[in-house]
């Protein structure tokens, strides 16, 4: 199954964009305009992925045609632009691609408006359909950790940060009150909030155990 | 940068094949999935999270309504989406150092592709063949992929140690939690911002 | 490969002269017809590759330009801007990359950093009596008809300890290890400068990572600037002066030695994988050994692959991050384009180890690296493996002693098992070492030193 690696699932969708004549900005445009400033608000910790947080990772890319790599290849165009969705993500696809039309439902519905055949969030089978029309076969796909979630990922970073402050603070401590700091600190470690997807800087993790 | 999330870049080229020779590189890709991972290679180098390959034949850019104009094309196109941590350059740098075999043989089906050494007209070719990403994002992006494998090292090592040490005696504890960092030493470099992309 | 025509390359550019003293002088140019004559004035004092068989002259010359130095001369505009960028653009523009910000900020920097530095003139010396001989001799040549104007200088000098000579720098470790080696520049050869082969031997690299207009690892020419003859023989300096806080060292080291098991000598000796005397720790984690440091066969011949634990010799050790061997696998394929050559000398009065020391005052090190390449060299370096940690696969941790910490970041200790060889951290790392000014400067062949001087430069 080439679109699976482990457990993370490596989706391809190539969405035409619709080309209509008379218009002041092309619906490729607004789809840029758009994306422009999705990607301004992904520092303030907002966008759709954060909203269906199955996603390690995922791109949005507007192909307006392919590369002529000059003679003696031959020039040739496509007819039509392209909306490129690559995401590496958990789980089935079913379930993320309802997860986007509910969650993410305005962001979608913004981008894919602008997309030939989109018929619309509030239909979920239709969505699940319509990206499905637009969904190619990865034909070779690597993942380095392809057996993690998200969520797990994102609660190794928060160990991983709080046991090297651990480390630091306690260095040097006789056995006693070694072993009750660390009894202390795995409590406190296992009772804090996971981490949300986008604050993985050392210190935002370790804030709230220590 | 919308190329940029934290530590990943997110690069994506396109390049024009002969069909014929998309049977080849299909087989290839098929070869390498059932028999010997192109992974180790990838997993040796170890700054990339994900990365795919996508041979869209030249029928097949999704046609969603007979208003849609038909493309008309000679070559399929295959594309390539990486998520790779550290700078362009330097990518490109150590997959020509170290990988330049498997590269050659994914790529020489390309129109126009100069082999993968000497590194500069490598370089060109993938400057030419490289689209802008308009929307990038990661869930941990203060983590290169080195980051997110040694976290897990560390949670697996950390929930073995918490369980075993649970009521030993002070002494023991110490000497246990000894071995505790000894497994965890080189696991525990600070997550936060890429240095700026040159 | 090509014979190198060593009397057409500057000295300084072929090996480190090991002369005690040096001053280095900033020259401005004002005029460009009048500083071009004092060029040609200057070319026949300029020291070259050529060997002395008849022993060492008293003291040497060379210079070097920076970007607007070269503009001040006259150089063809479509010359200059075939430079590589980051030459262009001069180290104060790049200091967002090289992580030259906080404490290493340009707005802290000397001076004279600000005022337009076109060149460099290094004289070395092998007394101070023959280096206050030489400099003013070399003034008047400068100033001569306006040619330049010395805009400021910089003195430099082995350390003296005891009365003798050492090449230690101030925080006590003794440095001019681990330069590399390059095909064709004659030169005794060491094992463990070059790089590695298949079959683990050592060989040099190739010409073309330190003199442009020859091959390099990669097989092609690095970018050089037009026309050929301008830039073939020639190299590039980074020039950094390195200011050490002496005083925060001694403390942060003595305070952390404390807690550890091994000792002082042996904390420090992790801090960068060498003993103070020099020793690998590598070779010899346990203790100093003269053995191996006055061994030319061995004192540089070491390798990391018995060790990727960093057991021995610490994963984010200086020496392991500035050339990582054959630790990251691959035969050392990802570290060979990486190499520098190191030419520093330290500046300002030691001070004893028995004393506290100072942060305040002049002391510290003139850092000058030549490549050919300063992007895909010293800045890479800089960039990725001192400020950065993610090859090392330390994440962000920073090299411990040239990093800059700002107050935070750690550096962590591998250990083992060995009570006196314990994993250990050293938090709270506080910046040991401040930059105060530098730039980029090209080093020109005697040819091309010529040509700018005669005007003579066709960019085609």
């Amino acid at each position: 199954m080439s679109n699976q690696s482990g457990s993370i699932y490596g989706l391809t969708i190539i969405s035409p964009i619709k080309d209509e004549p008379h218009l002041e900005i092309s619906h490729s445009l607004a789809i840029r305009m758009y994306l422009q400033h999705l990607h301004t608000i992904l520092k303030d910790g907002e966008g759709p992925f954060f909203k269906v947080n199955s996603t390690h990772m995922a791109r949005l890319v507007v192909l307006d045609d392919v590369v002529y790599f000059g003679m003696p290849s031959c020039e040739e165009h496509l007819q039509s632009k392209y909306l490129i969705f690559e995401s590496n993500f958990d789980g089935e696809l079913d379930t993320y691609l309802s997860r986007l039309a509910r969650d993410a439902k305005e962001e979608v519905h913004n981008i894919w408006q602008h997309c030939i055949g989109y018929p619309g969030v509030e239909n979920t089978d239709a969505f699940i359909s319509y990206m499905k029309r637009c969904q190619v076969e990865t034909t070779f796909y690597f993942a380095d950790v392809n057996d993690k979630s998200v969520q797990q990922t994102l609660r190794a970073l928060q160990t991983q940060s709080a046991v090297a402050s651990f480390i630091e603070k306690n260095q040097g401590m006789p056995p006693n009150e070694l072993q009750n700091a660390f009894v202390d600190f795995s409590k406190r470690l296992r009772n804090a909030p996971p981490p949300k997807p986008g604050s993985t800087k050392g210190k935002e993790l370790t804030d709230k155990v220590l | 940068m919308p190329n940029i999330h934290g530590k990943a870049y997110a690069m994506n080229t396109i390049s024009p094949m002969k069909p014929w020779k998309t049977y080849i590189l299909r087989f290839l890709f098929f070869f390498w999935r059932h028999y010997k991972p192109l992974g180790d290679g990838l997993v040796g180098l170890s700054f990339i999270h994900f990365a795919r390959w996508v041979i869209v034949p030249r029928y097949a850019f999704p046609r969603l309504s007979e208003q849609q104009p038909k493309n008309d094309l000679q070559y399929d196109y295959l594309l390539f989406f990486s998520n790779f941590n550290g700078t362009w350059n330097q990518y490109i740098d150590a997959f020509s150092a170290v990988l330049f075999e498997g590269l050659n043989l994914i790529w020489r089906w390309s129109e126009k592709f100069p082999g993968s050494r000497p590194v500069t007209p490598f370089k060109n070719f993938i400057v030419r063949g490289q689209v802008e990403t308009d929307y990038y994002y990661t869930a941990y992006p203060h983590a290169a992929t080195n980051d997110v494998k040694a976290a897990h090292r560390v949670q697996l090592a950390f929930d073995d140690f918490e369980r075993q040490s649970s009521g030993m005696p002070p002494a023991k504890f110490a000497e246990a939690y000894q071995q505790f960092l000894v497994k965890i030493q080189s696991d525990l470099g600070e997550t936060g911002e890429a240095p700026v992309g040159t | 490969m090509s014979k190198l025509d060593v009397t057409d390359i500057q000295g300084f550019a072929m090996r480190g002269y090991n002369f005690p003293f040096a001053r280095f002088l900033f020259l401005n140019f004002s005029d460009k017809e009048k500083s071009r004559e004092c060029i040609g004035r200057i070319i026949e004092h300029v020291t070259t590759g050529e060997r002395w068989d008849h022993g060492k002259p008293k003291t040497t010359v060379n210079v070097g330009f920076t970007y607007k130095g070269l503009a001040a001369l006259g150089v063809p505009e479509a010359s200059l801007l075939s430079f590589p960028v980051e030459f262009v653009q001069g180290m104060k523009a790049r200091a967002a990359i090289l992580s030259d910000t906080g404490k290493n900020s340009p707005d802290h920097w000397d001076p004279i950093w600000h005022e337009g530095v076109h060149a460099w003139l290094g004289v070395f010396g092998l007394t101070q009596p023959d280096l206050e001989r030489r400099c003013p001799e070399l003034n008047a040549i400068l100033q001569e008809g306006g040619g330049a104007t010395v805009i400021g200088s910089q003195d430099a000098a082995a350390l003296q300890i005891n009365g003798q000579f050492t090449s230690k720098e101030h925080f006590g470790y003794t440095d001019g290890f681990g330069n590399p080696e390059f095909l064709g520049l004659e030169k005794e050869s060491q094992p463990g400068q070059g790089k590695l082969t298949e079959d683990g031997k050592w060989t040099p690299l190739a010409t073309g990572e330190l003199l442009l207009e020859y091959a390099d690892e990669a097989g092609e020419l690095p970018v050089a600037p037009l026309p050929h003859l301008l830039a073939c023989n020639g190299t590039f300096m980074v020039y950094r002066k390195l200011h050490q806080n002496v005083a925060t060292f001694r403390r942060y080291l003595s305070e952390k030695s404390k807690l550890y098991p091994g000792g002082l000598e042996k904390l420090a000796s992790k801090f960068i994988g060498r003993w103070r005397d020099g020793t690998p720790v590598e070779l010899s984690p346990n203790e100093p050994s003269p053995a191996i440091v006055q061994d030319p066969n061995r004192s540089v011949n070491f390798t990391f692959r018995n060790d990727l634990d960093g057991t021995r010799c610490p994963v984010g050790a200086h020496v392991r991050r500035t050339n990582p061997r054959d630790a990251f696998g691959f035969d050392g394929a990802l570290v060979n384009r990486r190499r520098i050559s190191r030419r520093g000398m330290p500046y300002g009065p030691y001070t004893p180890e028995d004393q506290p020391g100072s942060d305040d005052g002049e002391h510290g090190i003139v850092f000058m690296a030549l490549n050919a390449s300063i992007f895909r060299q010293f800045e890479f370096v800089q960039q990725q493996w001192i400020e950065y940690g993610n090859d090392a696969r330390q994440g962000n941790d920073k090299d411990m002693l040239i990093g800059n910490h700002e107050g935070h970041g750690k550096f962590m200790i591998q250990g083992s098992a060995d009570r006196l060889n314990p994993p250990f951290m050293c938090g709270a790392l506080p910046n040991f070492v401040e930059l105060r000014g530098g730039d980029y400067f090209f080093i020109p062949s005697i040819t091309a030193l010529r040509m700018i001087a005669a005007h003579s430069v066709d960019p085609r």
